[in-house]
């Protein structure tokens, strides 16, 4: 199943992507389905209570709501009517978890990255840094180019989301705690980030408002059998920066879930892989092509996941 | 006047409430605000109405009330003194005035957006490193806040856990790209908060520039227990805030001993937009003797640590052991 959050007459709503590509508002189907299948008396209240009220919400709940989707996806596949299901133009995609209670970016963890970074090598433990949740944006919002910033970068990555309580898990049965994937563009003011590091650690550098776009979709595990062999890729203006294959981190996606669960990791919470090269910052000999000005469209894909695209605008 | 956030016994976990510290005790504002309203024939009508409106479920719901709702709560404060504390009730004739005991305390912010440590902020650490020229900082995830009481649980991946006591500047009023001298405007009280840190992890974490499993474990922010309400330099000036292990004094300072001030640190932070129930903490690793990097105040098992500044109060906690422990 493919999961979203979208705005709909300025109401935040969770939906599904039906066959034919349409928007499913899971609230309105499976009280739909309720009401007119399982007779049901109190079917709007009861799809809140089964749904949850937002993605976290639902997450948190699990496999019952999970079915409770499927059943909603599959009413509003036999009902169409235009108050269950909509086109995409009368919804503004969100990101599919608009609010995550902890956005775990990797760092370091494609070889070729690390390399055109200069640094000497990969670390031995993995690496990350915490990005605002608030600085998340749905895959077709403009990204705010701040004034502050003179060296925007891109980072195309998958983003992991977490399905349940996580901690102290390991390797081996890392992944069944995985609701389900992104794409993800970690969004990076390099030089913001070279005079926090000077003399502290980065944090403004990553997290100005918008530096996060994720989705379009949250696409649930049981539909990508091999997480760790899709291919991601970046775009900028339609001019191909960076192209590869999540086969190559470092740190592969067990890795980085059974290591962060020590953060103890809860559902909706958002783990990010980490990019690998093509990044202006690592262009030779010469950076300023590549840094993103207003006006750029940024295009970042990752493989059955669908695609952001992202304008960047003068804040 | 401080304030805290707390749960009655029979509540549910959402239905947070806003007490004050008056006479000894903790006294519910929005039923006292009521009780207030009700004996005026203008607001009785609507006294529970108005009362849920300037005293929410939260304190950053609170604060983004404004100036209008610091006076309701100053007139609050007056009329509980006025009534005394032990007589008094609700409209109906409910419960306002608890004992500490009776009150599930909470950290008074439970999920703000910007919770930031400015990083080597003491004159004591700077003085042995290279100039900072901007106020730098941490994110302390708001999953990992307790309060007074709570038991700081050793993080099994760690062989070396200390405590450094800090001071956190609570925002009051949504702003973004604040201008320096508009800085206090911005601010609406000051808490306490312990940043707990796995030092040999975040040794390990700060050669790659990164700051995140050290500081961010499950019970690694102590915050609370009351927010003093105040947002004038001098409301703060003279706090000095003490850090204690095991009842000896290990840090002391106050905010004139940040080589930062709250003007600056307002200014550069507020880039990224600040809204009310956001914190900034400064005082992270200020010591009192020698360099705590190299010589660590330790903590172990059984360790007790208090951090306190008498108008807010103190935070207290004990270390425990999650088992399977390495130490």
């Amino acid at each position: 199943m493919k999961l979203v959050t979208f705005i709909h007459e300025n109401q935040e709503r969770i939906g599904a992507i039906d066959s034919a590509g349409r928007v499913v508002d899971l609230h309105r189907a499976y009280a739909s389905y309720l009401r007119n299948v399982e007779n049901s008396l109190s079917a709007d209240q009861l799809a809140v209570a089964v749904l949850g009220r937002d993605m976290v919400e639902f997450l948190k709940r699990g496999e019952k709501a999970l079915d409770a989707a499927r059943k909603a996806n599959a009413h509003a596949e036999k009902n169409p009517t235009n108050d269950l299901v909509l086109d995409r133009q009368q919804v503004r995609l969100m990101a599919p978890v608009p609010r995550p209670g902890a956005l775990v970016s990797a760092g370091k963890n494609f070889s070729d990255h690390v390399s055109e970074m200069s640094s000497k090598k990969g670390p031995s433990d993995p690496v990350a840094f915490l990005k605002l949740p608030g600085s998340v944006i749905g895959p077709e919002d403009d990204i705010p180019h701040p004034p502050e910033v003179k060296n925007l970068d891109y980072e195309v990555e998958l983003a992991i989301i977490i399905s349940k309580p996580c901690v102290n898990v390991g390797v081996e049965e890392a992944l069944d705690y995985v609701a389900g994937y992104s794409a993800f563009n970690d969004i990076s003011a390099r030089d913001v980030i070279r005079a926090e590091n000077k003399t502290g650690i980065h944090l403004m550098g990553k997290s100005f408002p918008g530096f996060a776009p994720m989705g379009p979709y949250l696409v649930t595990a049981d539909e990508i059998s091999d997480p760790q062999n899709l291919k991601l890729s970046l775009r900028v203006n339609g001019e191909i920066r960076q192209d590869s294959n999540l086969g190559y981190m470092i740190f592969k996606i067990r890795d980085m879930i059974a290591y962060w669960s020590q953060l103890g990791l809860n559902p909706g919470d958002v783990l990010t892989t980490g990019t690998p090269r093509g990044v202006a910052a690592g262009r030779k000999p010469d950076q300023t092509p590549w840094w993103l000005k207003p006006g750029d469209l940024v295009e970042a894909e990752v493989e059955n996941l669908g695609q952001l695209k992202n304008r960047i605008v003068a804040e | 006047m401080n304030i805290c956030l707390g749960l009655l016994e029979s509540s549910r976990p959402d239905q947070t409430r806003i007490f004050a510290e008056i006479g000894g005790k903790l006294i519910d504002l929005q039923l006292a605000y009521a009780a207030l309203l009700s004996q005026s024939p203008e607001h009785q009508a609507n006294a529970y109405k108005l009362a849920a409106f300037y005293f929410p479920e939260t304190i950053a719901a609170f604060l983004a009330r404004a100036e209008p709702a610091k006076k309701c709560l100053d007139e609050t404060a007056a009329f509980v003194r006025r009534s005394g504390v032990s007589e008094l009730r609700g409209p109906a004739g409910e419960k306002i005035a608890y004992d500490a005991q009776e009150i599930r305390l909470l950290p008074p912010f439970l999920n703000p957006e910007k919770s930031f440590v400015i990083g080597f902020s003491d004159r004591a650490r700077v003085e042995a490193l290279p100039k900072a020229e901007i106020p730098t900082g941490f994110y302390k995830l708001p999953q990992t806040f307790v309060t007074n009481g709570a038991p700081i649980v050793w993080p099994k991946f760690s062989n070396e856990v200390d405590a450094d006591g800090c001071l956190a500047i609570v925002i009051g009023k949504a702003g973004k790209r604040i201008a320096p001298e508009k800085a206090w405007e911005h601010v609406a009280g000051a808490t306490l908060m312990i940043d707990i840190t796995a030092r040999d992890i975040n040794k390990r974490e700060g050669l790659t520039t990164n700051n995140l499993l050290g500081k961010n474990f499950p019970s690694s922010t102590c915050l609370g227990p009351a927010v003093l309400i105040g947002n004038a330099r001098k409301d703060f000036a003279a706090l000095e805030v003490e850090l204690a292990i095991d009842r000896v004094v290990k840090q002391k300072f106050a905010l004139c001993d940040c080589v930062f001030t709250v003007e600056q640190i307002i200014a550069r932070w507020s880039i990224l937009g600040i809204k009310p129930g956001d914190w900034l903490a400064i005082g992270a690793s200020m010591a009192l003797q020698g360099d705590r990097l190299q010589n660590p105040v330790p903590l172990n098992i059984g360790s007790t640590i208090c951090c306190s500044s008498p108008a807010i109060g103190e935070l207290s906690h004990q270390i425990v052991s999650a088992g399977g422990l390495r130490r």
